[in-house]
């Protein structure tokens, strides 16, 4: 069997992988709702047609989308920029700070949200007492607020994906650039930029599919405000599983339009180059080091004031923190209540070891797919891409459904077996919801790889694996970084598909969150988020340095 | 994971809606009293737990399906996801609330009240009826709970519905009604967590809510009062059933014995606020809110089935041409 043979089997076998995990599952579902009392209906699919209602919450949902990514973009891009091209004091602080968004913890982050920027929050109450306002002087909800939710914690995409993509930019282009006589501002946009295109369409279709399927943000300041995502909630409330059904499939039906759009626009590029960034340019001007270094923390703690106020919320004893300006009282009680009492933190092991799992098979995963996709070129390659970005496509909840449904059956002839109520349910769907964090950074990773780097390994006598082990892996390093600590973070906070999934051995932390929260324990869910943060906050680090290391 | 457990007590698994306060409680009662049972809860919504036993249909995971109104329950009746149990405290209930075939009982009763913020409100000030909050001095300060995503939202206005049936024969003067409280809501909120925040941090003043969440919150120390509405308020009958397929159907039959048994009746009225929906419980045992309540709550006449048949319909018409018109012809005027 030759090399191209060998790519195709292993294509294939990969495809049936997908398709088994991700597509069959949601087949699945939508052949039961599609048969309304043991026959084939489209009255379901009419109504959705006929509906005003249904057509503007998927309007709703396409323009807050199309609007996040804007957003986030514009945060993103240029914070990555400035970490990774300037250096200025607490460069490498800063630059893990910005990552934290990205986890902000399920429920009680929202909650935090309204602490700060609710109408009586924090920010609303300065605005007026300073400007001595009768009333508040906004209102924290509608689709403004959904929009600033989303920016907030997705422009960390952006901002990952961004810095992984400058990393792997070789200084020689940067030279060939310079020495051809064009200025700086040129070569950002005639060089860099383009370069960066695989890193940015990645950041950008995952933003889409996030806002796409984002359900807490309209969920809890949504006001009445309609998208597809809740709308599926309440018609599911209602008792109408088939309409329910519909509008699902057209939520999965324009993100994935969105995904095909992309691959247009991303096209299949591959840059030269040997993935040596240059050293981030010194200021050295002191009062412009002084400036800079300024402006950066200043940014970087506006972004990170949900998290402080989160903070500051886990120190507040229950009940008291209401209309005053700053918490009126401290405690340290509900971290106490958490490390006491053991059923507490058995939660947070549970959340460590199934998001560690499925981080690593979906590394792995994303992987083979880059290999496959970028490398060997595979004809099956378009294919392989949709069905590692499918997983956003839908939202979490129909997903999770979908996946008990297809594993509750033990029919080993058609692919079923049962695996409800085992420990295994539950990281398995993290892994599939990963797919396309970390296949989305590796691909586009493989495709900032010069091929020849490949060949030159494979000239000097180098095998295959000696070369992906020794050659290809730490060059991918940045992207795989950049996506195995945002699968790890969002598999550890993790929510909508918990709560489906969950068993009695499985319980993660989010649903300790929620636990709490329906306790009124606000302060004993902030500690939850707080202790989330604060692993995720490690990944990063962890992240940044193996990334140092690697650069 | 799973050798934590290795003790050789029989598993039972119980899916309920109730917080991990009551589970907790009910848990370490019930297995002093059952040795050789190892209760293990999972809390959820009450959709989440329907979808749960749907999917596990074929291979059920849950032994009790613990909490709930009971118009959720006739939807798992409805697909098949019971099994018929008749406690042993099956005479001392309201049988209005017990499912057909003895496919769930009813264990609490859980009615609606008007709540506010008592710091800001004075008692005396407080509405005292329905028709009230549609006073002018409420104007853009009730909350309310997404009537889309809630059972009790959805019994008020079944009952707001009902009552206009009853006069006139038609919705018209219902939806007239829905759209003046729609004018005066300063916002709807799909998640109870967020709503008793707003209410405490006085966003809004005054909503339509559940007694238990309220007694709750103000345990917890948030400035809740309440009031029933005078002309008569709604009460959901709050349930528990034996799972269809159950693993351990003894055990199962054990806890729904316990739960609506007087001990346990009695301990979660006192330490969790949960209405006892048994009717024969000692005068002198039962704690003094509960006999409160009871003298105080006026429950309103509902027509169940008629809400149960047209409920969705008349939720989808005001989600469609209520919600966001009061203020609209509010302006109009």
């Amino acid at each position: 069997m030759n090399g191209r043979s060998r790519s195709r089997l292993a294509a294939w076998a990969l495809l049936l992988l997908l398709v088994w995990l991700v597509v069959y599952p949601l087949v699945l579902v939508l052949a039961d709702a599609l048969r309304a009392d043991g026959r084939w209906s489209l009255a379901w699919v009419r109504q959705f047609a006929a509906s005003g209602i249904e057509w503007s919450a998927l309007w709703g949902s396409v323009w807050i989308s199309l609007a996040s990514v804007a957003v986030a973009g514009l945060v993103g891009v240029p914070l990555a920029f400035l970490v990774e091209r300037l250096d200025f004091p607490g460069r490498r602080w800063l630059a893990t700070a910005l990552a934290l968004p990205a986890v902000l913890p399920p429920l009680v982050g929202s909650v935090a949200f309204l602490f700060l920027f609710g109408e009586t929050g924090f920010l609303a109450r300065l605005v007026q007492t300073i400007l001595r306002l009768d009333a508040p002087p906004w209102r924290f909800e509608g689709a403004l607020a959904i929009l600033l939710v989303h920016g907030y914690t997705m422009y960390a995409y952006f901002y990952l994906f961004t810095r992984a993509g400058l990393a792997s930019l070789d200084t020689s282009v940067y030279e060939a650039a310079a020495s051809l006589g064009a200025g700086r501002r040129r070569t950002l946009t005639r060089v860099v930029l383009p370069l960066l295109r695989p890193a940015l369409g990645g950041a950008a279709l995952l933003v889409f599919m996030t806002s796409l399927a984002s359900f807490s943000a309209p969920y809890l300041f949504g006001g009445g405000f309609r998208v597809m995502t809740t709308q599926i909630v309440a018609t599911r409330l209602n008792g109408d599983e088939s309409l329910a059904m519909v509008e699902t499939v057209s939520l999965t039906l324009v993100a994935l339009a969105a995904l095909w759009l992309l691959s247009r626009v991303e096209g299949d590029v591959a840059v030269a180059g040997k993935g040596v960034a240059p050293a981030p340019r010194q200021v050295t001007s002191r009062a412009r080091r002084a400036l800079l270094g300024g402006a950066a923390w200043l940014v970087g703690t506006a972004l990170l004031l949900p998290h402080l106020t989160l903070l500051l919320v886990s120190f507040v004893p229950l009940g008291t923190w209401t209309t005053e300006a700053v918490p009126p009282a401290y405690t340290l009680r509900n971290y106490v209540t958490l490390v006491t009492d053991p059923v507490r933190w058995r939660p947070l092991l549970n959340s460590l070891w199934m998001a560690l799992a499925a981080t690593a098979a979906a590394v792995a995963l994303a992987i083979v797919a880059g290999m496959l996709v970028v490398r060997r070129r595979v004809p099956e390659r378009r294919w392989i891409e949709v069905l590692l970005a499918m997983p956003w496509a839908v939202p979490g909840t129909v997903f999770a459904i979908a996946l008990a449904t297809a594993f509750s059956v033990h029919r080993p002839a058609l692919a079923r077996v049962v695996l409800i109520g085992t420990v295994w349910l539950l990281p398995l769907a993290y892994l599939v919801r990963n797919l396309p964090l970390t296949g989305r950074a590796l691909l586009a990773g493989f495709r900032g790889l010069d091929p020849a780097l490949d060949e030159a390994a494979a000239t000097l006598g180098a095998g295959r694996l000696r070369t992906l082990a020794r050659v290809t892996l730490p060059l991918l390093r940045p992207a795989l970084v950049a996506g195995a600590t945002l699968a790890f973070v969002t598999a550890f906070g993790d929510f909508v598909t918990s709560i489906v999934l969950y068993t009695y051995d499985t319980r993660p932390i989010s649903l300790e969150i929620l636990g709490s929260l329906r306790q009124s324990d606000v302060g004993v869910a902030a500690a939850y988020g707080v202790v989330l943060m604060l692993v995720s906050a490690t990944v990063f680090a962890l992240g940044a340095e193996r990334r140092a290391e690697g650069g | 994971m799973a050798a934590c457990h290795a003790d050789r007590r029989i598993p039972l698994t119980v899916y309920s809606t109730h917080g991990r306060d009551q589970l907790s409680l009910l848990e370490t009662a019930f297995e002093r009293e059952h040795p050789d049972i190892d209760l293990r809860w999972l809390d959820m919504g009450s959709q989440e737990v329907l979808d749960r036993l749907r999917f596990e249909r074929v291979n059920p995971q849950a032994d009790v399906w613990f909490g709930g109104p009971t118009t959720i329950f006739d939807r798992g009746v409805h697909d098949s996801l019971l099994a018929p149990y008749r406690p042993r405290w099956a005479g001392a209930v309201d049988p209005h609330g017990v499912g057909p075939d003895d496919l769930y009982w009813p264990v609490y009763r859980t009615p609606a009240v008007i709540a506010y913020n008592s710091r800001a409100v004075p008692e005396n000030l407080a509405p005292r009826d329905w028709d009230d909050v549609l006073a002018p001095e409420w104007h853009d300060r009730v909350l309310i709970r997404d009537p889309m995503a809630s059972g009790t939202m959805r019994a008020i206005w079944g009952l707001i519905i009902e009552r206009s049936l009853a006069r006139t024969g038609d919705t018209t003067a219902a939806m007239a009604w829905l759209r003046k409280l729609d004018a005066q809501t300063r916002t709807y909120t799909l998640n109870p967590a967020i709503l008793s925040q707003k209410l405490a941090r006085e966003e809004g003043l005054v909503t339509l809510w559940d007694l238990p969440d309220i007694l709750i919150d103000r345990g917890k120390g948030l400035p809740f009062g309440y009031t029933f509405p005078q002309s008569g308020t709604v009460v959901i009958d709050d349930a528990i059933g034996l799972v269809r397929g159950a693993r351990h159907p003894d055990a199962a039959r054990a806890f729904i014995d316990f739960v609506g048994g007087t001990e346990a009746q009695i301990l979660t009225a006192r330490r969790v606020f949960r209405l006892p929906a048994r009717t024969d419980l000692p005068a002198d045992s039962v704690p003094a809110w509960v006999a409160d309540v009871e003298r105080r709550m006026v429950i309103a006449d509902m027509n169940w089935p008629l809400l149960a048949r047209e409920g969705s319909r008349w939720m989808a018409y005001w989600d469609q041409h209520v919600r966001g018109t009061g203020r609209a012809s509010r302006n109009r005027r």
